[in-house]
């Protein structure tokens, strides 16, 4: 795609100018074929081409139409160039010789760049939003104007620092367009400074603004100031506009400084820039209404629609200049988000950010994965979500502070002194590191990537567990029950196994759940996910269990001095809370498979094939990942149709597992009293119990009987587990 | 000149008088194949390729395609160049086309 400038030669022979400035060659001539070419087209049949033998037709249809706005990305619209838009006034410096107007203008810029820039990180390309500021594209230019120039500098130094986290977290990945240049000039000289213009000019408008508020109380200044603009009415307004507007953008690049330092020191630094950014942010909102008041005249069409606080369309902007900069072919055509949107957007980013800069960095992985799913269910956009992987994987190393072997030490209940044990250089433990890193990275993803991506983990994981007990067996033999304190590698090979069960079989649990938020599963599949949820759940609770109970041995074993109270001893039989929470979910889980497959079996309207695939080929489809990672074992499509096969109305009423959901529920809250993410999920829990439990009694009752009763399903009280609804209809 | 030469190549076809196939002008594109072909389209843009295909329509594929624009409106101006690969270009949006010719093929032609 090398531009090279051809010459226009002075026209010669008669030939039309341009022709001579794209030369035949030194032997040849242009030979107009236009009138045999017309010939040609009346001498062929209808549908008939003259084509030669390597003619394919489907290749053909891949051929770029000319001048169809899709594919032509060359079209010319109003310039033909950059240059040209320059040299007709597109982007006049200054922008209004009338100082009042030219400040609006300036204002005008900053806020349809904001609203750019919002777009950008919503996933548009860099070349249709932000870069379609003229004056961004030719940034030296704007040299005279110090207040244009100051936030162009700095936007261009924002854009950077955001393209630079994106690519080192490898998240942009699910959105493509994200880090593509294709040429755009974000890399500036002297970008380094642009705080220090920016701090200068911030400095000046300060002064203004002190010194038009001097002469409204009469007070005299000793300096001999410069107005920002010439209408003294308005010269305290502008002022202040501009101000939040530059200290906003002073402070957000201050945040993205402050998130890159390693090992998460810069975090409560950039959690006070984080207010001052939201602090401004409020004074640009306030200061819409004196920008829209400030000009008799007001502006056509619906004022929350515009890209700019005024309502007035920005001066300076062109994205069709860059079309054949933003992708080979031309982009779909966009919307830049509107101003107000636009600010909403920084607002949740910076909450966002503000969330990934309160965290501890506990180096629990069992605390920091909740957080990383608790930090998803805000749904954060690409650039919080790069942030959160960066500060969590850097230098191959969690936190760029502790090996991932000592983080798996403390995760599978080791005692600490094995953190360092020359074991790690094992190479299956090697890669057992490298899988959690990746898990962390893939569960900083967005959802739908997330759920691919877990899935095929899956097999990893498996694979590990076959290999790290491959080797335990070479080793010592076969895992005997009881266990030999005195090796401490087959400790740690022990508790590591079971340790990597466990996580299997979350990453199975997460990656089924992840589908209801994707709402992957139609009604009719309900029956099956649930049933599949609870074979998982009980295989994860059984794990989880029993890595609870080896991690009691290992602090017993801390403190063997002491003799065991009956206290401990009935503390030591009782299921530990962690426990009693999954048993919740196993008892919804069980009740909605049942209802569900007994409302199937029951009543016709239920039980309707689809025209285009078996359950069993829905079956498969849904679940081959986890079947070929044998996730669990000995689960398959007759065994689903054996549990479910026998349900009916008649053996529901014989068991409420959503009453058993229930009492587990209210039991083990007072156990999470500390725990406000827990407490809220069991509230979540129990409602779905209730409610379900009642429906239950109903279908039971009249469901047979009575055809006007409909059964519906809802997500209302939780995201995975249905709140079943029945009306009569 | 090449008005003329476009015009041979038909009228030497007509003149002929016979209606063997290989002077209609069907047989004659079908020689163009492959061979270097501008295409000029309303907008002032200019398309260098080989011919590929043509169908009753008018409509020209070309293969290896660059892509000639001026970047001023008004000329002289300096010229902007850039590959496409294979394009479609419409008969609607079609000023001008020309093949790449040398003298001798032109004579050769003529023959034909």
């Amino acid at each position: 795609m090398a531009d090279k400038p051809v010459y226009e030669e002075a026209s010669i022979d008669g030939q039309p100018p341009k022709l001579a400035s794209i030369p035949a060659s030194d032997t040849t001539v242009w030979a107009d074929a236009s009138p045999l070419l017309q010939a040609a087209c009346a001498g062929l049949r209808d549908g008939e081409l003259i084509h030669g033998d390597n003619f394919n037709l489907f290749a053909a249809m891949s051929a770029l139409e000319i001048m169809d706005p899709k594919m032509d990305s060359g079209i010319v619209c109003t310039y033909y160039s950059i240059d040209e838009a320059i040299e007709n006034g597109a982007a006049p410096i200054p922008i209004s010789l009338d100082s009042t107007i030219d400040v609006r203008c300036t204002i005008d810029i900053m806020d349809h760049l904001l609203a750019c820039e919002a777009a950008w990180h919503k996933g548009h390309s860099l070349a249709q939003t932000v870069f379609s500021c003229i004056y961004l594209l030719r940034l030296d230019r704007t040299a005279p104007h110090a207040l244009l120039h100051s936030y162009c500098r700095i936007i261009r130094a924002t854009c950077k620092a955001v393209v630079s986290v994106v690519s080192d977290a490898r998240t942009h990945e699910e959105e493509d367009l994200f880090t593509m240049t294709y040429g755009l000039p974000l890399n500036g000289d002297g970008d380094d400074k642009c705080l220090s213009i920016l701090n200068a000019v911030e400095e000046t408008i300060s002064r203004q603004l002190r010194a038009c508020k001097a002469t409204s109380s009469k007070r005299r200044l000793p300096e001999d100031l410069e107005p920002l603009q010439s209408n003294p009415n308005l010269e305290e307004g502008f002022c202040k506009a501009l101000l939040c507007r530059l200290r906003f953008r002073k402070h957000f690049f201050h945040v993205l400084s402050c998130m890159k330092r390693p090992q998460g020191r810069g975090l409560e630094s950039a959690r006070k820039h984080i207010a001052s950014c939201l602090t401004e942010l409020e004074s640009i909102l306030k200061s819409a209404d004196f920008l829209r008041s400030c000009f008799d005249e007001s502006c056509e069409g619906d004022i929350d629609d515009k890209t700019t606080a005024s309502g007035f369309e920005p001066i300076g902007f062109d994205a069709m200049l860059n079309s054949r900069l933003s992708a080979p072919t031309p982009p779909r055509a966009i919307k830049i988000l509107s101003w107000k949107k636009a600010v909403e957007y920084f607002v949740k980013l910076l909450h966002d950010l503000d969330v990934i800069c309160s965290y501890s960095l506990d180096p629990h992985l069992e605390s920091l994965l909740r957080f990383v799913v608790q930090f998803q269910k805000s749904q954060p956009d690409l650039v919080a979500r790069s942030h959160l992987q960066l500060l969590l994987v850097q230098d191959g190393k969690l936190y760029g502070r502790d090996p991932f072997f000592a983080v798996i030490n403390k995760a599978a209940a080791l005692p600490e002194a094995t953190k360092n044990h020359d074991i790690q250089k094992n190479e299956s433990f090697l890669q057992l590191g490298m899988l959690v890193m990746n898990l962390l990275k893939i569960l900083c993803t967005n959802a739908a990537w997330q759920r691919r991506k877990l899935g095929k983990f899956l097999q990893d994981w498996r694979v590990i567990y076959v290999q790290l007990e491959l080797a335990f067996r070479n080793e010592y033999g076969e895992v005997s029950s009881s266990s030999n304190d005195e090796n401490t590698c087959m400790k740690i090979f022990q508790h590591i196994l079971l340790w990597v069960e466990e996580q299997t079989y979350w990453i199975a649990f997460r990656f089924l759940i992840l589908g209801f938020e994707l709402e992957l599963y139609s009604t009719g599949e309900y029956c099956m996910v649930y049933w599949y949820l609870y074979a998982v759940l009980i295989k994860l609770t059984e794990k989880t269990h029993l890595m609870m109970a080896v991690s009691h041995d290992t602090a017993k074993r801390k403190g063997k001095k002491k003799k065991d109270s009956p206290k401990d001893l009935a503390r030591e039989s009782r299921i530990p809370p962690a426990v009693l929470f999954l048993q919740c979910y196993i008892c919804l889980a069980e009740g909605l498979t049942m209802m569900l497959a007994a409302l199937r079996n029951e009543i016709p309207v239920f039980h309707s094939p689809s025209p285009f695939n078996t359950e069993h080929e829905k079956f498969v489809q849904h679940f081959e990942l986890l079947q070929r990672a044998c996730i669990p074992d000995h689960v398959s499509y007759p065994s689903y149709k054996e549990s479910t096969t026998h349900a009916r109305f008649s053996t529901l009423a014989m068991y409420n597992y959503f009453k058993d959901a229930q009492r587990i529920a209210k039991e083990v809250k007072s156990s999470f009293s500390n725990d406000p993410e827990r407490l809220a999920e069991l509230r979540k829990l129990e409602q779905v119990a209730e409610h379900n439990s009642v429906a239950q009694n109903v279908i039971c009752r009249l469901g047979a009987l009575d055809p006007s009763l409909k059964v519906s399903f809802e997500f209302s009280h939780h995201p995975f587990f249905a709140t079943v609804v029945v009306k009569r209809s | 000149m090449e008005q003329e030469v476009g015009e041979s190549l038909i009228q030497l076809g007509n003149s002929d008088g016979s209606n063997s196939s290989s002077s209609d002008p069907v047989t004659r594109v079908r020689k163009l194949l492959f061979r270097r072909m501008l295409v000029g389209i309303k907008d002032g843009r200019f398309f260098l390729g080989t011919f590929h295909c043509l169908d009753k329509q008018g409509n020209i594929v070309l293969q290896d395609t660059i892509e000639y624009r001026s970047t001023r409106r008004s000329s002289p101006s300096p010229m902007e160049q850039r590959c496409l690969g294979l394009v479609l270009i419409p008969s609607s949006c079609q000023n001008s086309c020309h093949v790449d010719c040398s003298v001798e093929e032109q004579l050769s032609l003529l023959k034909v």
